[in-house]
């Protein structure tokens, strides 16, 4: 690849930077927001422009930059897993950028200077440049300090509110927690290699040893507290209810992303993966997605339901990159090809409905000041468009047909429905792991329906919400394109597929990869007629009822209805949260009434906490109290300080022994 | 092939309402009245087309379309079941994933057509049809994966008819799972009690409350669709001439498929419906079911056949 090329690509760096510095630096609103969006146009140009070869199946990108010590040499190399991930990262953000034009501009009214919010944008479109193509750990490290430091500031935009800023904090120190585990793997293969360069650390990583395991265990945390996977993900909820729509959009569907893309650029340097490895990516992709969408069935924050359907959907997603790494350890090409097919696919197409259903969240909260589905009601009247979207992000998120999430879905079933393990035990582990991924499919139609329907369906339940206009046309426009993308991914997913394979040409899937993928093919031609019946059918029924008459709502012989008598979003997963009752803990604060004619009102509250997050606090509360006792009980029995002093020795004994052998 | 397709198409207008009809008169028969004619739910049906429409002010357009989103997934899902014991209308691998997933799309459509009436029984309705099918959904997995496993295929159809009359236990299992499966979906006793008058009591049919005239015919003849897939697949996996593609086949699935009815005709007439409480424990015996099934299904794939 000549050099005028690859320059090209990384000149989109100082482009951006430059961008970000003008953005801050210009006094109106209006002049930020434009040079925020021409730097991110004239990047995203030069990346893809740069990047087009790789996407197209072409030779990698490189570019090797001598820098002073202690960094050495940096090597940019974009490959055809960085092209893939830069293609879709750059639009995204700057999609996201064209929204927060809208959504922040009643705060612009108030005067609040957007500058550094645009700022921040650019640098977050940065942080992708470098992070999906530098070779070296100490500047992949900048990129993702990059990213959590500029999220966290997006995310504290009200910073006013106490809870926002105590949701930022949570978010930062969560994401350092990742980022101590990430440096502890770097540095260790650091010490391994005495090098910084991802090669040195691959050819390191190819050889068995006994520190690729824990290499292994450590990166992956670090990538899974990232991604917010279970039981890292707490989080992640909190920080998508408090940032801004477009900024709980781009975190969740683009920006954690990254830490999926490290864990298979990790993988892809680390070679044939042993099998526990394989078990391990699977068996968390599975507890990530069951306890994700089981979260989302008791949310009644529409923003908080939609962070943990992240967390699902990166566990459906692991899912097939498990099933990848089960088949190269067992050496089975289809699987290899069927799994990591079908996981960066679900990353991809998770990226497009998720932004899709945050934006209309967002259009939901510009308009009524409240994300809370239990005051809300009815919304489809007055928000049509913003309905519609939230409708079709919702429906590609739950993977039901005609949309796209369905797609990566029935590939990752087909995967771990084929049969083709080594073993008996094997082909029913994974028919288990796909019978979890139908009940989770399952249970995220029950939370999308219960979102859409009680906040845009029925009467509205709380008078005091004044609702306002319909989304701007800046928010309207990165809604409709993902909106349209959901549709296009779902009906031709040839194109999807086309987006991944050079990717996938990166692992070992053998020759017969295009025939395993011919149910892809059938799927879509079902998924075409059904779209294409229910369009009929829909504009038939559409056009035939506007002249029907009209009555109220049969009220089953009651006649005194009030929207207050509506169904609300906790009696509605009432029943659910109680078959599961293990994992979402209901909290309830009543005053209910005991006297036979009651004097003064008595009231309810219940609320659904997070089960990892309580248990976690209950258990370092208990060990805290339990270590306050014991030491508190030191000076005065002396026989405990010897009793403790012994267990120490004994410890230490035990652990010098068993290293030894 | 053209036989085989006119003759599922054919079935698809006719054996539903038979099916339908056939439970009515079963459960007339065992209260001691004489029952409609066999064909009465389709006069229903055709009485309905007749009337005009009543609409709700509360409601949206999802309220007009979703009905006829319902009986659209409904026919998507019946082209895969080999509805004469023979070729069904379509096959392609995996698509008993399909399958799941457009009946769980007509799912979602009838539940927001209940929410858009802002009732607070059909809400209700919804919560517990969703609840159910829920925990019902692994079970067609299930099923169909150790039915899969067994045979080494990857479709409905091929792997329902493979070694038909063989693998005993496994097809024991199959069925009454897929017999509890159908008795939850199509809204049946134990389970839900289609003919009752107390709202506080329904599933399913609390959804409906609202829905009149051709919109209700949609219903109606969505629901009997997927009755007739759901007997069907049940008739296929008992059918030892599943496959063959002879009439004879085809003349056993009918008789299987009308025993099916008559099951849950009986089932209904007989069994007090059980505590809302309690569906979620009867479910999970079809999990269980699904479950023995799939391990009979990899052991015996194991085993060799």
């Amino acid at each position: 690849m000549d050099s005028s090329v690859s320059s090209a690509f990384l000149l989109s760096l100082p482009v951006l930077v430059v961008g970000a510095a003008i953005a801050v630096a210009l006094r109106s609103n209006r002049a930020s927001a434009a040079v925020s969006l021409v730097t991110q146009a004239v990047a995203a140009v030069l990346v893809l422009g740069g990047v087009w070869p790789c996407l197209r199946g072409g030779k990698a990108l490189q570019l090797v930059w001598p820098w002073p010590p202690p960094i050495g040499t940096i090597t940019f190399r974009v490959d055809a897993l960085g092209a893939f991930f830069l293609a879709w990262s750059l639009p995204m953000t700057f999609l996201g950028t064209v929204y927060a034009i809208g959504y922040l501009r009643p705060y612009f009214a108030r005067g609040r200077h957007g500058g550094p919010h645009f700022a921040l944008l650019n640098l977050i479109a940065v942080s992708f440049v470098l992070i999906y193509s530098v070779q070296n750990a100490l500047v992949f490290l900048l990129g993702w300090e990059i990213a959590a430091v500029a999220a966290w500031l997006l995310v504290i935009w009200d910073y006013r509110s106490q809870k926002i800023r105590f949701a930022g904090f949570n978010y930062l120190v969560s994401t350092h927690v990742g980022l101590f585990v990430l440096v502890a793997a770097f540095m260790l293969l650091h010490s391994k290699t005495s090098s910084m360069d991802f090669h040195a650390f691959g050819v390191f990583l190819e050889r068995p040893s006994p520190t690729r395991g824990s290499l292994f265990l450590l990166l992956g945390i670090a990538f899974a507290l990232k991604s917010a996977f279970f039981p890292f993900h707490t989080w992640l909820p909190r920080a998508h209810a408090a940032a801004p729509a477009h900024v709980s959009a781009l975190m969740s569907g683009v920006i954690h992303k990254a830490g999926l893309f490290g864990f298979l650029r990790f993988t892809l340097l680390m070679g044939r993966p042993e099998e526990w490895m394989g078990w391990t990516v699977l068996a968390f992709g599975t507890l990530s997605a069951l306890f994700g969408v089981l979260y989302t069935s008791t949310q009644r924050d529409l923003k908080r339901l939609l962070g943990y359907s992240s967390t699902e959907n990166v566990g459906i997603a692991a899912m097939g990159l498990g099933l990848g790494y089960l088949g190269w350890s067992w050496e089975v090409p289809s699987l290899v090809a069927i799994g990591f097919l079908g996981g960066m696919l679900h990353i991809f197409n998770h990226a497009i409905f998720k932004c899709l259903s945050f934006y209309a969240a967002g259009a939901v909260y510009r308009a009524t000041h409240t994300v809370d589905m239990e005051r809300l009601g009815g919304l489809a009247k007055r928000l049509p468009l913003s309905a519609g979207a939230f409708l079709v992000g919702g429906l590609a998120g739950s993977a039901l047909p005609p949309f796209n999430g369905l797609v990566s879905e029935f590939i990752i079933y087909s995967g771990l429905l084929s049969g083709s393990a080594d073993s008996p035990e094997g082909n029913l582990t994974l028919v288990g792991a796909a019978a979890v991924l139908a009940l989770v499919g399952a249970i995220s139609a029950l939370s999308i329906a219960r979102a859409f329907g009680l906040v845009f369906l029925g009467n509205p339940r709380d008078p005091s919400v004044e609702v306002g206009e319909e989304a701007p046309p800046s928010m309207l426009l990165p809604i409709f394109c993902h909106a349209a993308l959901a549709l296009w991914f779902g009906l031709a997913p040839a194109f999807g597929i086309e987006l991944v394979r050079p990717v996938l040409e990166q692992f070992p899937i053998g020759s017969q990869a295009g025939q395993v993928l011919a149910p892809v093919d059938s799927l879509a031609w079902a998924s075409r007629c059904l779209a294409g019946s229910l369009l009929l059918v829909g504009l038939l029924r559409w056009w035939q009822g506007r002249a029907a008459r009209r009555s109220v709502t049969w009220g089953c012989g009651y006649t005194a209805v009030s929207p207050r008598m509506q169904y609300t979003g906790s009696s509605f997963s009432e029943q659910m949260a109680r078959i599961f009752d293990a994992f979402t803990p209901a909290l309830r604060r009543e005053r209910i009434a005991t006297e036979i004619f009651p004097q003064s009102p008595g009231q309810l509250a219940t609320h659904h906490a997070d089960a990892v997050e309580l248990r976690i606090f209950e258990v370092l509360g208990r060990a805290e109290a339990l270590v306050t006792r014991a030491s508190q009980r030191i000076p005065a029995h002396p026989r405990f300080a010897f009793a403790a002093g012994l267990l120490t020795l004994l410890l230490i004994g035990v652990l010098a022994l068993g290293v030894r052998p | 092939m053209i036989g085989s397709w006119l003759a599922n198409i054919a079935s698809l207008l006719l054996v539903p309402f038979l099916l339908a009809g056939v439970i009515l008169r079963v459960k007339s028969l065992w209260s001691g009245r004489k029952g409609p004619p066999l064909l009465q739910p389709a006069y229903d049906l055709l009485r309905l087309l007749r009337k005009s429409p009543v609409y709700s002010v509360t409601t949206t357009p999802v309220f007009r379309i979703a009905p006829w989103v319902f009986l659209t997934t409904a026919l998507g899902s019946a082209a895969i079941v080999p509805l004469v014991g023979s070729d069904p209308l379509v096959s392609f691998s995996f698509d008993f994933v399909w399958f799941a997933y457009v009946w769980t799309l007509g799912r979602v459509a009838m539940v927001l057509a209940a929410l858009d009436t802002g009732s607070a029984f059909e809400g209700m309705g919804s919560a517990r049809e969703l609840t159910f099918a829920t925990l019902l959904e692994p079970v067609l997995f299930l099923v169909g994966a150790a039915l899969c496993l067994r045979s080494g295929t990857h479709s409905l159809y091929p792997a329902l008819v493979f070694d038909a009359g063989g693998a005993v236990l496994l097809r024991i299992c199959a069925v009454l799972a897929l017999f509890i499966m159908l008795q939850v979906e199509t809204a049946r006793m134990p389970v839900d009690d289609p003919s009752t008058h107390l709202e506080l009591t329904m599933v399913h049919e609390v959804m409906v409350l609202d829905h009149s005239g051709p919109d209700l015919a949609a219903i109606g003849f969505g629901s009997m669709l997927k009755l007739f897939a759901g007997t069907a697949l049940i008739a296929t996996l008992c059918n030892p001439w599943a496959g063959q593609g002879t009439l004879l086949a085809a003349a056993v699935q009918l008789a299987l498929s009308l025993l099916v009815a008559v099951s849950l005709g009986t089932v209904e007439a007989l069994v007090a419906r059980l505590k809302l409480r309690l569906v979620p424990e009867y479910i999970s015996v079809a999990l269980g079911l699904g479950g023995v099934a799939l391990l009979l299904g990899a052991w015996g794939a194991a085993a060799g056949p």
